[in-house]
């Protein structure tokens, strides 16, 4: 499902070149729940982004679904992540002057995957998939942090992605919210859903497939 | 609807402050736009519509009595579909005991068949009779009468009379008695015989039968009319042909009101700036949002949609109320323009097309002032945007102002900060510089250009060595004029003139550049009249003004070449007006003219400058002299010894008085202050625009810093949160936001004071040159300034209050928790 071929990726700074990613080889299958980790600094983040077509590469390629999405312009890039990854950030990332199911609907609407009329029904399973239906017409700002980032996860499932690319999902939730976050995960990959997950929680890796380490920009 | 859609929305109302201080901005843009604009589509429409009603003349020739033979004789042919007699009549009209107003009075034989240039009975019986008067609605002020009393009218050649004022009449195509200072009225052949003038009529007003609005045609028609009231024995002294179609003041109106609704985009592109900044804020401070939704499959465009349907709701917002404001204040200044140009409006509607246009350019102008910001803004990287810090960007660059800035030292650290804060935001500042220096400039303006055109008239008018002007309508003996001034007390010193009409219009003339001025029926002649004096409706023709070489009534400015010398025979001087008129004239070239029937061959020795004036020739006394004309004159002026109204009052009774003993008739008489009122008046119109405007700017400006300091405080919460919390107290945080408003107020001040000088020159210059032809004594209102600071702190101070009180108010924990 993703394949990675000799990824860097070198960011110019004031200080002078950083190489976040040197040579990054990496395949991860369809339905995998893939932990990322390392100590900050490491690239997990970078790597994520490479693979969410949110940053280019420097070199090499990085295939997904089996095309190449490094030479993709930013508005096909914008499509594909649109249809073919769901993000989930570690601040959750909902919009804040819309309810939690037009945070939802949000993809549907950009995307056109789902015919306008049916957009909100969907948006309403996704979030009782994801156990916040109840929340649905409220604004995220009066959701615990929890709720949000299930509400966030299921707008990453708006348009029914094969990718689910999550950064840092559980950094800001207690230990049992993120616990249950990555059952999550883990529901999602039973379902088919590749999931990718960075992440410097130790106590999270059991919920993994498999885990990658990078140290350095390189996977150790 | 979309949730895309809704965000739009919804974001709005989140920032619904600012959102209203830039849809108000947008709105008086607007609304001054659709005012000026509405009012243009409507007085055009209606100005032309009721001057046509009233069936104008195509042209006017001026001839000996003319019967009912004769006009039936021009009727039968010559391209002629209808024709009627008139004449004018010059005389005074007696306001008090000695007080006399100049009265032109209209003659017309029949009222009940007035088929050319109709007039509008309004009150009172109609036909007026033999023995009354019927007087122009706008004059009734000027004559200081009404319906139904008795006035004392004199004409030139007639005697004292009383008239029943019967009535009152609109004739649409006079210019508004008001400014010129005059009394317009109306009798038949009948009065006019009581009058004392012999009952004829010497005016035919005729109607072209093809062609109507073609001008050409008109004076071809009325050239073969000449030819054939000539070959009739019927001389013909004078021919007048109107801009067909137009009402004589339809120019002077487009162009003040296209100089408003040239402000009026002004006002709407300026608050245009607002939306930049308003704009440029919101995407900053939702950058991350922005990468967000870019990340979940937004496209730029689709992203950029999302920000420009919200300037397009700005500018939709700002239309729903600006219109109905807008059509409001067309109603009202149709009203006073209805008022001041004296015609009456039938429908205020305003026509679909200004709906039209204003609906365009209101949803434009935001939408193109959001574009950059936006397309900018929509354009960050997803990675970009997710690892902005949305609100912490505007910390101190290092540049050269930026040294210069933690350089300045010795003030109160607040103080200090509020400067520091104040050049944060460069791109902002620079644009809520422009909005608030740009009211500062018109205000500055306004008042410059006022002194200015006060000086310039000062000036005029100080070349002017006399008080009173006498004028007696025909040449009369100049002995029997000096005793009556021996006998008047308080008369320094009089020097008669011969004032009279020259016209470029025949073979061997001086080729003259056709140009209307005012037009209206403002008699010629230089006897110092309003702006309009002398002017004509046929571009060629001015005033000759014959006095003695030596003369010390008049201090001409000569600009070019020298003024008249005694020993000068065909030596003459043009005003700069007249120069205008006659491509490439200079100093030592000759002049070819018409003075009546004859042509006169003159060599230009100076050319005077007189702004604001009308085209006069100055020649010697001494070319009348040599032709017969020894020892006459047709008016005097006179110098007084004390110039107050009084005075000058006691000294036309006196003078008057005097006259009549030594069998001389004055048939009126102008103080320097009549002219100067009739010059102000015109002026006013022009002041009075500026202050509006520079009002209009004022208010966009305050509402930008306003809008800016709001956006400042947005962006600074977590700042002031950490002063909060190092030991500032609200009154400290509120003291910060006020001073740097008012560093930006005292900014916008020096850079509108540092514009004021070449803007106010040039601004005036052109707007005295579209309405009087002229150029202006620039001078330099060092008041203004002043009193521009004061309002530029009052405004700073305003704008910033609101914003300040609420950075004020947020508590510490709120402050620094803001993202």
């Amino acid at each position: 499902m993703i394949k990675l071929q000799g990824l860097t990726k070198t960011y110019e700074t004031p200080a002078g070149a950083f190489p976040a990613l040197k040579g990054i080889d990496l395949d991860i299958g369809a339905g995998e729940l893939v932990a990322v980790v390392g100590k900050s600094g490491s690239g997990k983040s970078t790597l994520l982004h490479m693979v969410g077509g949110i940053d280019r590469p420097s070199s090499g390629s990085v295939e997904v679904g089996g095309g190449a999405i490094q030479n993709l312009t930013e508005n096909q890039l914008a499509a594909w992540r649109g249809r073919s990854v769901g993000i989930v950030f570690q601040f959750f990332q909902l919009l804040p002057t819309l309810t939690v199911a037009e945070n939802v609907m949000l993809p549907m609407d950009f995307c056109k995957t789902v015919p306008a009329r049916a957009r909100r029904r969907r948006a309403l399973d996704l979030l009782a998939r994801v156990d916040v239906a109840e929340q649905a017409d409220k604004l995220p700002s009066t959701l615990s942090g929890g709720q949000q980032q299930r509400a966030a996860i299921a707008r990453a499932l708006a348009n029914d992605p094969p990718i689910i690319l999550a950064d840092e999902p559980t950094g800001n939730l207690d230990s049992e919210t993120g616990a249950a976050i990555f059952r999550l995960f883990g529901d999602l990959a039973r379902d088919g859903k590749t999931v990718v997950v960075v992440t410097h929680e130790r106590d999270s890796i059991s919920h993994a497939d498999r885990t990658v380490t990078l140290a350095d920009g390189r996977v150790a | 609807m979309a949730p895309r859609w809704r965000k739009a929305l919804r974001d709005f109302w989140q920032e619904r402050t600012r959102t209203v201080l830039v849809v108000l901005a947008i709105t008086l843009g607007i609304a001054g736009f659709t005012a000026v604009l509405s009012s243009y589509a409507v007085l055009t429409r209606e100005l032309d519509r009721g001057y046509l009603a009233t069936n104008p003349a195509s042209a006017s020739l001026k001839t000996d009595p003319i019967d009912d033979k004769l006009v039936a004789s021009i009727l039968s042919g010559h391209g002629v579909s209808d024709a009627e007699p008139r004449r004018v009549v010059s005389g005074r009209i007696q306001l008090g005991p000695m007080e006399w107003r100049n009265l032109t009075l209209f003659v017309v034989k029949d009222y009940g068949n007035i088929r050319v240039s109709k007039l509008v009975p309004e009150q009172g019986p109609w036909p007026p009779a033999a023995g009354e008067i019927l007087i122009e609605r706008d004059a009734f002020q000027v004559a200081r009468t009404s319906i139904g009393k008795d006035v004392t009218v004199r004409t030139t050649h007639g005697k004292e009379q009383t008239l029943r004022v019967a009535g009152r009449v609109h004739d649409v195509g006079q210019a508004q008695a008001r400014m010129e200072n005059v009394v317009y009225g109306y009798i038949n052949l009948e009065t006019l015989a009581r009058l004392g003038e012999e009952p004829y009529l010497d005016q035919l007003k005729i109607l072209v039968a093809e062609n109507r609005f073609d001008e050409q045609h008109i004076r071809s028609v009325a050239a073969d009319l000449r030819k054939v009231l000539e070959s009739e024995g019927h001389p013909v002294s004078r021919i007048d042909i109107p801009q067909p179609g137009k009402h004589p003041h339809s120019d002077l109106m487009g162009v003040l009101l296209l100089g408003m609704a040239s402000f009026g985009v002004f006002v709407l592109l300026l608050s245009g700036i607002l939306v930049v900044n308003l704009l440029t804020a919101m995407m900053a401070t939702q950058v991350r949002q922005i990468g967000v939704m870019k990340a979940i499959g937004a496209t730029r465009g689709q992203i950029a949609g999302i920000y420009l349907s919200q300037s397009a709701l700005l500018g939709a917002a700002a239309i729903f109320v600006a219109v109905p404001a807008g059509i409001l204040g067309s109603h009202a200044l149709c009203r006073a323009m209805g008022v001041f140009l004296n015609f009456d409006i039938q429908s205020f509607a305003a026509p679909v097309w200004v709906y039209l246009l204003v609906a365009a350019v209101g949803l434009l102008v935001p939408l193109l002032s959001a574009a950059y910001p936006v397309w900018k803004g929509s354009g960050v990287s997803v990675r970009e945007a997710l690892s902005d810090f949305g609100v912490s960007a505007g910390a101190l660059r290092v540049g050269a102002l930026d040294r210069a800035l933690a350089g300045v030292r010795g003030l109160a650290r607040p103080l200090l900060l509020a400067i520091r804060n104040s050049f944060r935001r460069r791109a902002r500042l620079v644009l809520t510089l422009l909005t608030l220096a740009a009211g500062g400039l018109f205000f500055l303006t306004a008042l410059n250009v006022r002194a200015s055109l006060i000086q310039t008239l000062d000036r005029l008018f100080r070349s002017k060595k006399f008080d009173l002007t006498v004028g007696f309508g025909t040449m009369v003996p100049a002995d029997p004029i000096e005793r009556a001034i021996r006998k008047t007390p308080g008369i320094l010193r009089s020097e008669g003139w011969i004032t009279t009409e020259g016209v470029f219009s025949g073979p061997g003339d001086t080729p003259a550049v056709e140009s209307r001025s005012g037009g209206g029926p403002h008699a010629a002649g230089a006897t110092g009249g309003g702006p309009h004096e002398g002017s004509s409706e046929t571009g060629g023709r001015f005033a000759v003004v014959a006095l003695p070489a030596e003369t010390k009534a008049l201090a001409l400015e000569i600009v070019k070449g020298r003024g008249l010398a005694p020993g000068d025979e065909d030596g003459i001087v043009v005003n700069n007006a007249l120069a205008a008129k006659v491509p490439g004239l200079k100093v030592g070239a000759p002049i070819f003219f018409r003075m009546g029937p004859a042509q006169t061959s003159w060599r230009v020795v100076g050319i005077a400058r007189e702004p604001f004036s009308p085209a006069v020739a100055y020649v010697p006394l001494r070319f009348f002299e040599e032709r017969g004309h020894t020892g006459v004159v047709n008016n005097v002026r006179l110098a007084l010894d004390r110039t107050d109204r009084a005075s000058i009052q006691r000294v036309k009774e006196d003078l008057e008085k005097n006259l009549e003993e030594e069998n001389v008739r004055a048939v009126s008489s102008t103080s320097k202050a009549d002219s100067r009122f009739s010059f102000d008046q015109h002026m006013l119109m022009i002041y009075v625009f500026l202050i509006v405007v520079s009002c209009l700017l004022g208010g966009v400006g305050g509402l930008g810093l306003m809008t800016t300091m709001s956006l400042n405080v947005l962006e600074r919460r977590r700042e002031m949160g950490i002063l909060r919390a190092i030991g500032a107290s609200p009154r400290v945080v509120w003291l910060i936001v006020i001073a740097e408003g008012l560093v930006i107020g005292a900014l916008s001040w020096a850079l509108a004071a540092l514009a004021a000088w070449p803007v106010s020159k040039l601004l005036g210059n052109i707007l005295v040159r579209l309405a009087f032809k002229g150029g202006l004594d620039f001078v330099f209102e060092t008041r203004g300034l002043f009193l521009w600071l004061a309002v530029s702190v009052l405004l700073a101070a305003a704008s910033s209050f609101l914003p300040a009180w609420h950075a004020s108010r947020r508590s510490v924990r709120e402050a620094i928790s803001y993202e």
